[in-house]
């Protein structure tokens, strides 16, 4: 049985700064809202896509309209969030200070400057304001809100860092610095006025696609993991070095494969080769993180059963490992003329996106946030939240799998195109339901939150006057 | 000196940071200029209404269903009867009318080109030659179940209007087969004339801009 913790998640919240207590809960608050919403649109346009006339024919429901909202929302709004809210508890304890108050505003500040780009950006989107780009529809004024955030938010890190009481900076430090760089970056390359039109556009969009989710998502989950896994076991990471590896190869081979989305374009040969090849080479980075990972877990089954946030954190693990080891399969040239353009990828996007970085995010929530606000869910609802969440993603991502597959097939066997589009309603339904089981948990999860809000020891801590 | 990327940040940042962006410039900014020095923009006429239709398939993201690339294995290229390149199509692609894979010059000045990257509906690189007929366009844009009935690609008929609410510059859409709105004739708006305007101008190679 899981046991609640109760008392002592009562005593380590104890001397937290109710300020900072706040601070992250409110990241975490806006990020479900924008997960709400953004799964609530997610299932409109999957429901649309077994029967399009679903909910009538207007405007605001059309697929090209709603679609761009759904993966601007649960991007730039549910994961990014939750994964900055969550570095912001993070990059201080693995440094061994608190955060000034300064630092604490700084970061109310950039909360509000990302809410506001979203919620500027998903009107413009309905508006018909798309810049016709993947994940860089919203046009840039709306995105530099979201920019001056990651800024204000790369200032806080980065002073808290420079103030360690610790010696070294801790792997989790690393990658969560690092990512709040480089989305900088990646957020010029991607909205810079050059480079616009015609291919040269295309060789950025590979570049801006791959390394958003490679050099954003992915480090700040994988960087949080490094944090709150040996915490919650209570020992060291199985090996640092082989964290430092998985790190610089990590860098250096993701940055560099965005053409794999782009394979038999009229791109140049070698650089399509070039993503092909450090595609498969993600394998060194990715299997250092998930095996030190397992290797760390290794032995603590009795742990992990008694516990409701390490389940989260043992399937994001495994599910890194195996859809980054998809992938690298998908980016061969040999399956790419099946399952490129296919509803496979689309499954790919959500195992990679769900079982692995929401799930890291859960585990870490669950974890982490009772330690500083002194209240912790109800296990039977974490339970619900979780069963309902993996349950869910195996059917949506099982049946877009085989729906892919199906769907290319019909293409390599020259079968009319409508047999492309016959064949899949069947498994649109299927991720349909399964996409109703995870609007299920979100909500679940939701008051889940809320239970864990700031608690009365917390607020001791002002009365105390202690400042 | 010692590289000490564990206990110094400013090492740490450079080397994280600087190198990170000398790849960029490596793998995305190089590449992209030379794509750009190799097939320059080019500054063409094009028929406003073009242009208004396709800015309207940009913002209504019809992208999200549609491709606009065929794809070549250029591993496979063998040398023409007149000497040039023959990049053959690859096998999931011959069915949309055409024996050529898509050329980078094709694209030089879409803004931004609609390659996609997912195919629910067909690829409308060259939609002009498959379907040169504007009515059926129309009728498709203002149901596609009524053409095609099995079709999952949802209606626009809001750029539509009937004989109550037809205004001026609305253009008469032609009957096609028996089809018909319960309310009378169907009249193409302005914006339904554009993009049905920018689909029939797909055509290759020539009359593509
Ligand atoms: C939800 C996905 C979806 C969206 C969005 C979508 N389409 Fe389609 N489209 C399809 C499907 C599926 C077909 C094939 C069945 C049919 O003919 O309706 C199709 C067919 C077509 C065809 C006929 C092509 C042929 O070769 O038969 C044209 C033209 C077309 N769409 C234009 C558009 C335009 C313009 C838009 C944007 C306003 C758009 N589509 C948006 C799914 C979509
Ligand atoms: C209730 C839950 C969800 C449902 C029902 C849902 C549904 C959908 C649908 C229908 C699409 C469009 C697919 C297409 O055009 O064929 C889509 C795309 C996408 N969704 Fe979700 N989604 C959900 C949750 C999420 C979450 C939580 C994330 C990320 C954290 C996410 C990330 C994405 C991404 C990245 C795409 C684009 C995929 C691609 O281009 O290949 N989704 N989703
Ligand atoms: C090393 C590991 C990985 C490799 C080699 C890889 C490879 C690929 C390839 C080849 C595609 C394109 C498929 C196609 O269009 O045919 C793709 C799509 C995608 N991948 Fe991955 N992937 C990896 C890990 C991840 C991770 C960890 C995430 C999420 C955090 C992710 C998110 C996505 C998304 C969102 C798409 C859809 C992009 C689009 O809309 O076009 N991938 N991946």
């Amino acid at each position: 049985m899981k046991t609640k913790v109760g008392i002592s998640v009562f005593i380590a919240a104890a001397g937290t700064d109710p300020r900072f207590a706040r601070l992250v809960h409110r990241y975490l608050l806006s990020a479900v809202f924008w997960l709400l919403a953004g799964s609530a649109v997610g299932l409109v346009v999957a429901f649309r896509l077994v029967d399009p006339t679903l909910f009538g024919q207007s405007e605001f429901f059309f697929h090209g309209l709603m679609r761009p909202v759904h993966t601007l929302t649960v991007l730039f709004g549910w994961a990014s969030l939750a994964l900055v809210g969550l570095g912001l508890y993070v990059v201080p304890k693995a440094s061994m200070v608190t955060l000034s108050h300064g630092e604490i505003r700084a970061a109310n500040v950039a909360l509000w400057l990302w809410n506001a780009g979203l919620v500027i950006g998903a009107a413009a989107l309905f508006m018909g304001f798309s810049t016709g780009r993947e994940y860089r529809e919203i046009p840039w004024w709306a995105m530099s809100f979201i920019a001056a955030g990651d800024l204000l938010l790369f200032t806080v890190f980065w002073r808290v860092i420079s103030r360690r009481t610790v010696k070294g900076i801790y792997i989790s430090c690393w990658f969560i610095l690092a990512a709040s760089f480089w989305i900088a970056v990646i957020l010029v390359v991607g909205y810079m006025p050059f480079f616009r039109k015609g291919l040269a556009n295309t060789v950025i969009e590979g570049y801006y696609i791959h390394n958003a989710v490679g050099m954003w998502f992915t480090p700040l989950a994988v960087g949080l993991t490094y944090y709150t896994l040996p915490k919650l076991l209570n020992k060291p990471i199985y090996s640092y070095a082989l964290g430092v590896l998985g790190f610089f190869t990590h860098m250096v081979f993701y940055t560099i494969i965005g053409t794999h989305h782009f394979l038999f374009t009229p791109l140049p040969d070698w650089i399509e080769t070039v993503g092909v090849v450090f595609s498969v080479a993600m394998i060194v980075p990715v299997w250092a993180s998930t095996g030190n990972f397992l290797l760390t877990m290794k032995g603590e089954r009795t742990a992990i059963s008694l516990s409701y946030s390490l389940p989260f954190i043992f399937v994001g693990v495994i599910a890194y490992g195996l859809v980054s080891l998809q992938g690298s399969i998908e980016s061969l040239r040999e399956v790419q003329e099946q399952w490129h353009f296919t509803h496979y990828t689309v499954g790919h996007a959500h195992a990679a996106l769900y079982l692995f970085v929401s799930f890291l995010i859960w585990g870490s929530m669950y974890g982490l946030v009772p330690r500083i606000t002194g209240r912790e869910p109800e296990p039977a609802m974490v339970g619900a939240h979780f069963w309902l969440a993996f349950g869910g993603m195996l059917i949506y991502s099982v049946a877009l799998f085989i729906g892919g597959d199906l769907q290319g097939e019909a293409w390599v066997e020259r079968l009319p195109f409508m047999e492309s589009v016959r064949r899949v309603i069947p498994y649109m339904v299927w991720r349909s339901v399964g996409g109703m089981f995870l609007l299920a948990a979100h909500v679940i999860f939701a008051i889940n939150l809320f239970k864990m809000r700031p608690g009365a020891f917390t607020m001791a801590y002002e009365s105390q006057g202690r400042k | 000196m010692r590289l000490d990327v564990h206990t110094s940040l400013r090492t740490f940042f450079i080397v994280a940071g600087g190198l990170y962006v000398l790849l960029v410039l490596a793998c995305a900014i190089l590449p992209a200029a030379s794509m750009e020095r190799q097939y320059p923009i080019t500054q063409e006429w094009v028929d406003p209404r073009v242009e208004r239709g396709e800015q309207l398939y940009q913002s209504y993201g019809c992208i999200y269903c549609h491709t606009m690339q065929i794809r070549g294995d250029e591993r496979l290229a063998k040398e023409g009867p007149d000497g040039t390149l023959v990049v053959p199509v690859l096998g999931a692609d011959r069915r949309f009318g055409l024996d050529e894979p898509s050329r980078a010059e094709e694209y030089r000045n879409d803004d931004p080109p609609f390659l996609g990257t997912e195919r629910i509906g067909p690829d409308l690189l060259a939609v002009g030659i498959r379907l040169p007929s504007a009515a059926w366009h129309y009728w498709h844009l203002y149901d596609p179940r009524a053409v095609s009935p099995d079709s999952n690609m949802p209606g626009l008929p809001w750029l539509f209007h009937t004989e109550d609410t037809q205004q001026p510059e609305d253009e008469k859409v032609a009957p096609l087969f028996d089809l018909d709105v319960p309310k009378g004739r169907l009249y193409a708006t302005p914006d339904a004339q554009a993009l049905v305007e920018y689909l029939l101008s797909r055509t290759r190679p020539e009359s593509r801009r």
